[in-house]
């Protein structure tokens, strides 16, 4: 059956119309983005070749650079340890339910996922306002009468809103993932899974989750790049602050960039940033698939 | 058949050849209302009078203008006449990079502009662009509830920061303003330095380098402001408080002051907030420090945004023929509708809003005004950074102190780039 | 008897249950309120100190103003042609990728792998600029295509993965059994291994739909012409430089929300009739 699946014609066919709308429209940009980020250039007049200067100063003189990394990195084991379970035992949950309950629920828990992040992040803002925001006014009646904190502002909270913010709005998505993950395992695992009368936890860990390694680890991966790529949801409720005390690699490349002019920083920021997703990330793949070969 | 063929290809051509199509760009996407229907009115009326002239719009929130003027800029591909913003953080570049043309200062002489309106678009002896509004910074009041709490209008800040018991007894909120998006916080520091030392002049020293941002004026300026912002005068939320949010605080009667530039004259006429509202809004001078060299009449004044045309326009007469146009309509077309404040000179009517007429009356009785604000007369970076800067300094993660050396230090970074 | 005590808990048990997956419900529709009870204000209402205000006069004007005012039909229009497009592109040219990447032996494989992975992590902005210089060279600025490429490209790589992770649980077998009858290649994907990723299907089509359909950034930067725009623009026609017009703006969000909601509420129901059906002839 080689020949079947090593078949280079149909490997061809398959390949290069996702590669070729990929070099056209991400590897040219990259290629373009590396060019610049060896300029002093501000995104337009002069321009100055100076070399590896940009990289040497985000390496060794940016705190905001490493401050950056470091919140995506807690948004990832956030991600990975809490909204991730959350999501798949409610998943879970919601697959053995009658079908019409199901759908409604579904479509019901996905409703932050469809809106705009502008919408989701206006929201929050106006929830954890100090004064008026109903979380202060909640805490109040449950009897924390003194608790005026402003959560977005406060250097001790705001990280840990910004994340509540992202998480919150993610779930939907996760929940999407596991469910369809769910619905494609053949009714006989399930079924063998049943067989002892096991009790319903032993069933998950022992043969679903296992089998639904390829689809789990998919999500992984996605959620480690999306704690990377994190920008609408901080520029529209702290824009990194306060300080850069939630500052994101893509916020900050984007303040540097464009707004303060500073176009070729801000490309080395970029390249900077897509050396360290595409390494963390085949980091985690690797770590994941042989998990998945030790099965 | 063939000849009518002909003809109609030929009336064709002719009339691709008669139309003239002028691109523009302005950030205000809603032509419906405010200054995007004056610039629709303005366009119609200029069509009206030049047949065959085409005008074709992209409007755009200010940032995504900004983008995109500069991809274009880069791409070649500028529209004819735009508006941009001004000297020297924004404009600069473009000039510098030969994407601007040259205007003529005595073609606009007659257009009543405000004295140093034109001057602060001016670089290396030459003109830019046309400003727009006059921006200066004051502080709007509601007249009702400074009533009830028993308060009046203060001269000096401490009397300012003394109002704050009276109506937070009330629960209402004393001041407002945007802390989001940092600039208008930048731009009320500037005030306190000004405050301090009685001179704006002292910004642009120390840009130069003939000055430190560490001199004990302007670290006395930063701890005045502060105490200012630490007085618990201010909303909770401050620092992710946007424009809209403060502005619909005040309009909704929760906060008793506002402090913003002359554009929120509209406040007076916006149907969105209370009868009540509209008619108790108005507007005072920035007061002074009592132990401090600044005057109430020294006003943080600046003249925001120009009009500009493309150096690489292929119609530069046509331009400036509605560049002229616009400078004439628009100060009258602004007003009336209370779209802008324009930096041209305008008579106050017996139909203005009080508030309206306030502004008027503190411009005109402006004695030194402060051109350009600091954080638009250096880099981009610099002014990035004065507003990273001085949200430390509003959260309390800086002592003035330590706000003032990078300051420094920014500014000697930016002295280098020019 | 020892029956009966285990059926009591079971039912309280699921009470609580359905009782807190309701709570979480509401929890969730909440954002939707709150931009529907946003959009029937007056713009001066919003963001005050209520989170919630029930109108006294419901402003529906607000959405006659958001729909013709904000040209609604017109960027709908635009938007279906763009999304779906790119919907469809990607979808396809995704599951190829995958299939060729999970189920092939080939020697380029890693590479491939590499520039999946790099897809996904590409920042938009860094590529507005090379990319509006580079389009502009075969004549793709302010044209619908140019916006499906980018839109199908940063896609690409995510429903890629997704379709990974699906194909993986899938055994080789049914191929190999396909074609001992005689299938050719096109035949084994459209009618053996396809209909088995359907909840995968699913998935992508909802992801792509829906990052593409509130898409704003590469909208602007590549369409300047306002007869292409799509309808993020709409809710932008009512943002002044200073202060804008809220309300408007909160009932074109509801309008542009309400299209994927309801989409996904019905597109979901087909697939999983195909998907159940899949697992079992599995």
């Amino acid at each position: 059956m080689k020949g079947l699946f090593g078949n280079g014609k149909v490997v061809a066919a398959l390949v290069v119309p996702g590669i070729a709308v990929m070099v056209f429209s991400l590897v040219v940009p990259i290629g373009f983005s590396a060019y610049y980020s060896l300029t002093d250039w501000a995104g337009f007049g002069k321009f100055h070749m100076i070399g590896l200067e940009n990289y040497r100063e985000i390496l060794t003189a940016d705190p905001v650079f490493w401050r950056a990394l470091m919140n995506a990195l807690i948004l990832m084991v956030v991600t990975i340890c809490i909204q991730n379970p959350a999501a798949f035992a409610l998943a879970a949950v919601v697959s053995h339910l009658t079908s019409r309950f199901s759908r409604v629920l579904r479509t019901v828990y996905f409703v932050p996922a469809v809106l705009s992040l502008v919408v989701i992040t206006k929201l929050w803002v106006s929830i954890f306002n100090p004064t008026y925001g109903i979380l202060n006014k909640m805490l109040h009646v449950i009897g924390f009468t003194g608790v005026n904190i402003s959560w977005l502002s406060n250097p001790h909270t705001a990280l840990g809103s910004v994340l509540w913010i992202i998480l919150w709005q993610g779930f939907g998505w996760a929940l999407l993932f596991y469910y369809t993950g769910l619905m494609t395992v053949p009714k006989e695992i399930e079924e063998a899974a049943r067989v002892d009368g096991a009790r319903w936890f032993q069933a998950y860990s022992r043969i679903i989750i296992p089998f639904m390694f390829p689809v789990i680890s998919a999500v992984l991966v996605i959620d480690v790049i999306s704690s990377l790529r994190q920008m609408e949801m901080i520029f529209l409720s702290t824009d990194g602050g306060p300080g850069f005390l939630t500052q994101f690699v893509s916020v900050y490349l984007y303040q540097k960039a464009f707004v303060a002019s500073a176009y070729g920083y801000g490309n080395a920021l970029s390249v900077l940033f897509v050396a360290v997703a595409v390494g963390l990330t085949l980091v985690v793949q690797q770590v994941l698939r042989r998990n998945d070969d030790a099965q | 058949m063939k000849r009518l063929g002909i003809v109609a290809l030929a009336l064709c051509i002719a009339s691709g050849l008669w139309a003239q199509t002028l691109k523009m760009a302005d950030p205000h996407p809603d032509r419906t209302n405010g200054w995007g229907a004056v610039i629709e009115q303005i366009n119609a009326e200029f069509k009206a009078a030049n047949p065959g002239v085409e005008i074709v719009t992209e409007s755009y929130p200010d940032q995504p203008l900004q983008q995109k003027i500069k991809i274009y800029a880069t791409a070649k591909q500028l529209p004819d006449v735009f508006k941009y913003w001004s000297f020297s953080t924004r404009l600069k570049p473009l000039v510098d990079g030969g994407f601007v043309m040259e205007l003529n200062k005595a073609d606009f002489a007659k257009y009543g502009y405000v004295s140093g309106s034109l001057e602060s678009n001016m670089y290396g002896g030459k003109l830019y662009g046309i400003p727009v509004s006059g921006d200066f910074w004051v502080i709007y009041y509601n007249k009702k509830l400074f009533k009830d709490a028993g308060a009046s209008v203060p001269t000096t800040i401490e009397d300012l920061m003394a109002l704050a018991p009276k109506f937070k007894a009330k629960g209402i909120i004393p001041i407002v303003t945007d802390g989001k998006d940092a600039w208008p916080l930048s731009i009320t520091y500037d005030v306190f330095c000004e405050r301090v030392n009685g001179d704006f002049s002292r910004q642009q020293a120390a840009l130069d380098r003939k000055a430190n941002f560490t001199d004990p004026d302007f670290v006395e300026g930063a701890r005045q402001y502060l105490k200012f912002v630490q007085s618990g005068l201010f909303q909770d939320d401050l620092m992710v408080s946007d424009y809209g949010a403060s502005r619909n605080l005040f309009g909704q009667g929760k906060a008793a002051m506002y402090i913003m530039g002359p554009w929120e004259m509209g406040l007076a006429t916006d149907s969105n907030f209370s009868e009540e509202f509209r008619a108790n809004v108005d507007a005072f001078k920035f007061p002074v420090l009592k132990n401090g060299k600044g005057k109430v009449d020294d006003l943080e004044a600046w003249f925001g945004g120009n009009y500009v045309i493309s150096s690489a326009s292929k119609y530069k007469d046509l331009d400036l023929k509605y560049l002229k146009y616009y400078a004439e309509r628009f100060p009258g077309l602004a007003w009336e509708k209370g779209a802008a404040f324009p930096a041209q000179k305008v008579a106050a009517r017996e139909s203005d809003s009080a508030v309206a007429k306030t502004l008027l009356k503190i411009l005109g009785d402006a004695k030194k005004v402060s051109g350009t604000t600091t954080i638009d007369r250096s880099t981009p970076q610099f002014g990035e950074d004065h507003q990273n800067f001085i949200r430390e300094l509003s959260s309390g993660l800086v002592t003035p102190e330590e706000f003032c050396k990078k300051l420094e230090a920014s500014a000697e970074k930016a002295s280098k780039q020019n | 008897m020892a029956g009966v005590r285990p059926n009591a808990l079971k039912s309280i048990g699921k009470t609580i249950l359905y009782a807190f997956l309701i709570l979480l419900a509401f929890l969730q529709l909440f954002p939707l309120l709150w931009v529907f009870n946003y959009s029937i204000l007056k713009s001066g209402d919003l963001f005050g100190t209520e989170l919630l205000k029930i109108p006294l006069v419901p402003q529906w004007g607000n959405y006659v103003r958001a729909w013709v005012d904000g040209k609604i039909l017109r960027y709908f229009v635009n938007s279906t042609i763009v999304v779906v497009t790119s919907v469809a592109a990607s979808v396809f040219i995704s599951f190829c990728l995958a299939y060729a990447v999970t189920r092939m032996k080939w020697k380029l494989r890693p590479i491939a792998m590499l520039a999946v992975t790099l897809g996904m992590v590409v920042p938009i902005h860094t590529t507005l600029l090379p990319n509006f210089l580079w389009f502009s060279y075969f004549g793709l600025i302010n044209t619908h295509l140019g916006l499906i490429i980018p839109y199908v490209a940063f896609t690409l790589s995510f429903n890629t993965l997704v379709y990974m992770g699906q194909l993986r649980t899938l055994p080789r077998s049914m191929e190999e059994s396909a074609f001992m009858d005689g299938a050719s290649w096109p035949r084994i994907f459209w009618n053996v291994v396809a209909p088995m990723s359907g909840g995968a299907t699913v998935t992508v089509c909802v992801m792509t739909f829906l990052n593409n359909w509130n898409e704003f950034i590469m909208a602007y930067t590549y369409l300047a012409t306002d007869d292409l725009r799509t309808l993020p623009f709409a809710i932008i026609k009512f943002q002044g430089e200073y202060r804008s017009d809220y309300a408007i703006q909160f009932a074109c969000m509801t309008l542009v929300a309400l299209v994927p909601l309801v989409l996904y509420f019905f597109f979901s129901k087909r697939i999983m009739a195909g998907v159940t059906a899949g697992a079992l002839k599995g």
